[in-house]
């Protein structure tokens, strides 16, 4: 037993290489797909992905600050549905209906605000308790009826969005002439998020407190996870389930448990960003992106609360950067194309790492016979 | 024409659409790899057959249009199979995450190629992500009488009259069938699990590419590809759990679930439905509310192949 | 000179750190059905498995028909006609008995099974050598019996010769064993030549022509069964020689703590029960031991006294109180403590700490949360404590993940956190399994401490040598039922072996 592993060795290291080395690579890959579009421009596409809204640094300051807002504000819901993606994942659940539980959230914040005049408060508590509900469905159907999680959450996605074009789609929310859901800024000011550091950012009016609150949900989500028994429980459940059942822990408690607070956090995230009022709701015939794009963030971030940050911020950085493409050459989904295959590389990645992890060749000795035959009337 | 014969057409259509993709789905997982990639293993068939319908000169014979179309549909969804396959099974990655990546690689992938192949085409005037191919839906079109009938219907017939015969009656779908229940079983009496998991991938691939193109031709002759495909290959996965992952079974709960689908397209025309006071979009939920109700009454006893999932380790008999 | 079929000469397989095979000889003539005796860990399934392809010898050679030949992996071994019914039945339960028997040999026409040949086939073996079985049911609706004449069809469907049979009757019921003993007489009388792997005394007697027996890795001796007795194949299987003896005083039980009555559970793989009317005590300051041979239902047994299964019927009394229905959370609070058989699918969550995983049934505990949140400091504490007093090695200390850790490392882990945990009754199962003699011993004194302690000890055991040196009450396990009491220090080797191998039993029902 050596005292100290290589730095290179240690966990936490590894799984930053390994994300790195996937953006990288998707970076790499997305500057190929450029290249074979047009070979002429590649750099250049490329150079205006990566510098993004930078390139306003040279205009004004404020104007630069005020895309950066603009960033922060559309990286929120993104960082929170892979929060909640990784919440479920720790406890071994793959929480896929992310998706639907973030449309829920889109209807419960925005017909509070709009049909209902609430104040942002009640709204946005509206959208977390429709998305925890969303995700109790889920959890209920899975703890007492056995239906496999991820195919549930395929079917509340669908349902959701549904229901999500019916209430929204009604005239209560919805300007039918411009096929929107209305301003809440003009219907009731008061459902807005409170705003936050708007001065800072350029004066931009989404900047909000959902900004802070992002980052104080990820470090609570870490703190739970790390530092309760709670979290204690769900890790252990997500590690060996037959331990924790040994060790007494409750399963289908903790199944439902796991899936209402993870579909919160989804249900959080749309109520963070449409009760910004920088995105209206419109109809639409899939189910967000976002509970998809999550799963790739908090493959990307390590599945670490903080390293979710940081891989939500570059994935939304990358999806924005399309937006400065010279579309005389390139369209910006190639941006989209680069994260997906980011995440498709996430895929190896934990592949590589057991490699690097897996300890020294394991002892079989000729006791291995009774560790066998032990499993015979499993 | 009446609605009923409309109902009678759009369930058709819908129903060679969620065969196909289902039986994809059922071969991937019979053979023990959850695809949840199919929705983006349609949209890489339905954007190859798409562009092979608007490539092929306008003296192409209907049968040329056909043959073509089919080939190149099934062709990139074999290809983007590969993708699946490749990860899964060799390097052993976490298949729900796999699957998520394919469906979104393709949409981004699709909308990148079709904007980049209109712009090029138009000499730049043109850089949408939809394509038209009134052409080429035509070729595909027949009438028996006013019902108007696809040669699509025809072909996914066929196609699954063949994969019931595949299915029950042939060597190698034993072998496939073995390798997703009992892989070590499969391997002790040398049947090469990797292969056969690789035949599974890609006929879902085949299945899957010829499901993509059929969805996109079964009610519209211009399809943007920034939508992908809109879940319909997570219905088709709905269908075969619906089907017990049998193929004659899909085959009925696909035509159960075409129809409720095909009720959103066609309520209108229907006089008694029109008049309840249903909005078009909860027509559109009853597949889905549907199959997870029924789900929770079938899955205590679901017999999903019982090594789906499980990468296999050759070292670890 | 002999007619051999298969030769095993001088095989040695080392794993790291033991020789599971030392010099191994083993000889199979043509027609004979050859018995292969040894404890668990002999080394038995190691020789086979080289018979089979899956390891590679260091040393020695394989001859078939007096040639040498390699056999690098199970298709080789297949080639040359050898074919063996596994412990685990290698069936896929979804496919009728045809398919399985058919499969990866399937006889076919452009692709398709032709399966109408197939089943002549099938049905001419099956009548042949009396292997009833319906053809079309599904593997899942049979019985076990029935699924063990499938993969011996399936070997001869391969016109196999050398046919190795794993432990077979572990799962079979007593009139499925006289079936199969009757079976492997017919192949024999065919012949086919059997490789009959078992620790089953009688059933050796019963059918076997010759049997060699192998004990901790070493080979013993090969006998001619009809010159041998029960009492003479049982001294060779176990070693006159017990190696670790234990130092303890004269037990000195009072008060009663643990009380079983009428203990029965279903068997998740066949219609009988697994346990069945299983009944006894455990007192404070004595060890009481279940020995038996593997997979006669002590697994299932403890799954059902701890929680971790369901009991079917019976009641379950520990400290004057009924917990037959408790939660686990509830017996563990309530003075069951439980060292798990299986430590890496119980005992541990392999990717926690070493600090984490010493408090996994406690967490909850005033000592170690407060409002939720778990106490780091006390829990750093708690697991240094522990750690120190019971010698547990680890890379990083508290902090080391315990998947990096040595088996016995891991073991002493569990052994030190259930001891140090507030209870009556100790349920150790298998405490010193696949550990090394040092750590072993150092097992066996902890666990006499705590019954000098006053601890009411239920020892779950396959290895004589500890059910020997360690228990002051003996309960033999035979086929889900406690079949004997002895008292160790009256009882030799031999009547434990008699009684584990279902010759002998106290209610004087005539042996299987």
């Amino acid at each position: 037993m050596q005292a100290k592993e290589s730095f290179f060795k240690r966990p936490g290291v590894q799984t930053l290489l390994a994300s790195v080395l996937c953006a990288v690579l998707g970076i790499i890959i997305g500057f190929i797909i450029l290249w074979f579009m047009n070979a002429e421009h590649a750099t250049e596409g490329m150079g205006a992905i990566l510098t993004n809204f930078f390139k306003y640094r040279i205009a004004s300051t404020t104007t630069l600050m005020k895309y950066m807002g603009s960033f922060l504000v559309n990286s929120v819901p993104v960082i929170l549905c892979a929060e909640a993606i990784l919440f479920a994942y720790k406890a071994g659940l793959f929480n896929i209906g992310a998706a639907g539980q973030y449309a829920v959230g889109i209807i419960a914040s925005l017909y509070t605000s709009l049909a209902l005049g609430w104040n942002w408060f009640f709204c946005l508590l509206a959208a977390i308790v429709a998305g925890g509900v969303w995700g109790l469905i889920a959890g209920i159907f899975k703890a007492y009826f056995n239906v496999n999680e991820v195919i549930a959450g395929i079917m509340l996605n669908w349902i959701g969005l549904y229901i999500c074009n019916i209430i929204l789609g009604g005239e209560a929310c919805m300007n039918q002439s411009k096929s929107e859901t209305y301003d809440i800024s003009e219907v009731n000011p008061s459902g807005l998020l409170p705003g936050f550091m708007q001065e800072f950012f350029g004066g931009n009016q989404y900047m909000t407190i959902a900004i802070p609150l992002t980052v104080i949900v990820a470090i609570i989500i870490l703190i739970v996870l790390n530092k309760t028994t709670f979290g204690y429980e769900l890790k252990a459940t997500g590690h060996n389930k037959e331990a924790a059942k040994y060790a007494g822990m409750n399963a289908k408690r903790n199944i439902m448990l796991t899936l209402l607070i993870s579909g919160a956090i989804a249900g959080m995230a749309s109520g963070l960003f449409y009760l910004t009022g920088i995105e209206h709701y419109k109809i639409a015939s899939s189910v967000p992106g976002m509970g998809f794009t999550g799963i790739a963030v908090a493959f990307l971030g390590g599945l670490n609360p903080i390293g979710t940050i940081f891989a939500g911020l570059f994935v939304e950085y990358i999806t924005l950067g399309g937006q400065y493409l010279n579309t005389n050459y390139y369209n910006p989904q190639v941006a989209d194309l680069m994260i997906a295959i980011i995440i498709y590389l996430c895929g190896f990645v934990l592949f590589f790492k057991t490699i690097l992890n897996r300890p020294g060749k394991v002892k079989v000795n000729a006791n291995a016979e009774p560790e066998n035959t032990a499993k015979k009337e499993v | 024409m009446s609605g009923l014969l409309l109902l009678i057409q759009y369930t058709l259509i819908f129903s060679a659409v969620l065969i196909l993709v289902a039986l994809g789905g059922m071969f991937s997982e019979r053979s023990g790899i959850i695809n949840l990639g199919l929705e983006g293993i349609m949209v890489f068939g339905a954007m190859a057959g798409a562009m092979v319908m608007v490539l092929l000169p306008s003296d192409a014979s209907k049968f040329t249009i056909i043959v073509l179309t089919l080939l190149a549909s099934a062709l990139a969804g074999m290809l983007s199979s590969l993708l699946i396959a490749v990860a899964c099974i060799n390097f052993k990655a976490d298949q729900t995450l796999i699957g998520t990546a394919v469906n979104m690689l393709a949409t981004a992938a699709a909308t990148v190629i079709i904007k980049a192949f209109n712009t090029i085409r138009s000499n730049g005037a043109d850089f949408s992500a939809k394509l038209d191919y009134v052409r080429g839906h035509d070729a595909f079109v027949f009438y028996i009488g006013k019902l108007q009938i696809s040669w699509f219907i025809v072909v996914a017939a066929i196609l699954l009259v063949c994969a019931i015969v595949f299915f029950y009656k042939t060597k190698l779908a034993l072998r496939i069938r073995a390798c997703g229940e009992h892989p070590q079983a499969a391997d002790s009496v040398g049947i090469n699990v990797y292969a056969m998991r690789y035949i599974g991938v890609l006929l879902s691939g085949f299945l899957g590419g010829l499901g993509g193109i059929i969805y996109i031709c079964a009610a519209n002759s211009t399809w943007h590809f920034d939508y992908g495909v809109a879940g319909a290959g997570f219905l088709a996965l709905a269908v075969m759990i619906f089907g017990q992952w049998k193929p004659e079974r899909i085959a009925w709960s696909a035509v159960l679930f075409a129809l409720f689908r095909s009720l959103s397209n066609v309520y209108m025309g229907i006089g008694f439905l029109h008049a309840l006071p249903i909005s078009g979009t909860v027509y559109n939920m009853f597949p889905y509310i549907v199959s997870l109700l029924v789900l929770a009454f079938t899955s205590q006893n679901s017999r999903a192949p019982k090594a789906e999932g499980i990468p296999y380790d050759k070292g670890q008999r | 000179m002999e007619d051999y079929v298969i030769e095993m000469l001088h095989i040695t397989k080392e794993f790291p750190g033991i020789i599971a095979n030392d010099d191994i000889t083993l000889q199979l003539k043509r027609g004979e059905i050859h018995a292969l005796l040894g404890e668990n860990g002999a080394g038995k399934s190691t020789l086979m498995s080289v018979l089979f392809g899956l390891y590679t010898p260091e040393k020695g050679v394989i001859k078939k028909d007096g040639k040498e030949v390699k056999i690098n992996n199970p298709n080789d071994a297949t080639d040359l006609g050898i074919g063996m019914v596994h412990q685990h039945f290698m069936l896929v339960d979804i496919f009728s008995v045809l398919d399985n028997i058919i499969l990866g040999s399937e006889p076919s026409k452009l692709g398709f099974l032709t399966k109408a040949e197939a089943r002549k086939k099938v049905m001419d073996l099956s009548n042949k050598y009396n292997l009833k079985v319906d053809p079309d049911a599904l593997i899942e609706d049979i019985t076990v019996g029935m699924q063990q004449r499938v993969e011996i069809l399936k070997m001869l469907y391969r016109d196999n010769d050398i046919l190795i049979f794993d432990e077979p009757t572990a799962v079979l019921t007593p009139q499925e064993i006289d079936e199969l003993m009757k079976i492997m007489k017919d192949l024999a009388a065919e012949g086919k030549s059997i490789l009959f792997i078992t620790h089953k005394l009688n059933e050796i007697m019963e059918v076997a022509d010759r049997c060699s027996i192998l004990r901790k890795g070493k080979y013993i001796g090969t006998v001619d069964v009809a010159n041998t007795t029960k009492e003479e194949l049982s001294s060779m299987m176990v070693g006159r020689n017990v190696k670790f003896a234990v130092d303890k005083e004269e037990a000195k039980p009072t008060n009663e703590v643990l009380k079983v009555e009428n203990v029965c559970v279903k068997s998740k793989i066949h219609a009988n029960d697994s346990v069945h009317n299983v009944s006894f005590n455990v007192r404070a300051g004595e060890i009481v031991c279940i020995a038996g041979i593997d997979g006669n239902g002590q697994t299932e047994f403890v799954g059902a006294l701890t929680g971790l299964d369901d009991i079917s019927s019976g009641k379950i009394t520990l400290c004057g109180e009924d917990i037959t229905k408790k939660s686990i959370r509830y017996k563990n609070t309530h003075g069951m403590s439980h060292i798990p058989e299986d430590r890496h699918k119980h005992g541990l969550v392999l990717d926690y700490s070493l600090e984490e995983n010493m408090i996994l049934q406690r967490y909850f505990e005033p000592a170690f949360q407060k409002g939720g949140m778990i106490k780091k400091k006390e829990m750093r504490e708690y697991s240094d404590r522990l750690t120190k007093a019971f010698d547990v090695r680890s890379g990083q200390g508290a902090v080391t993940k315990v998947r990096s850790m040595s088996g016995g490392n891991q073991q002493k882990a569990i052994v030190a956190r259930e001891m140090d945990r507030d209870h009556e009754l100790l349920i150790a199962v298998q405490p010193t399994r696949g550990l090394d003699v040092g750590a072993i011993e150092y097992i066996h004194k902890e666990i006499v401490k705590e019954r000098d302690a006053g601890k009411a000890i239920l020892l779950v055991s396959l290895e004589l040598d500890e059910v020997m040196n360690l228990s002051d009450r003996i309960l033999v396990m035979y086929e889900g039922e406690i079949v004997g009491e002895v008292d160790p220090k009256k009882t030799t080797l031999q009547e434990l072996g008699l009684y584990m191998s279902g010759a002998k039993r106290d209610d004087g029902r005539e042996a299987k």
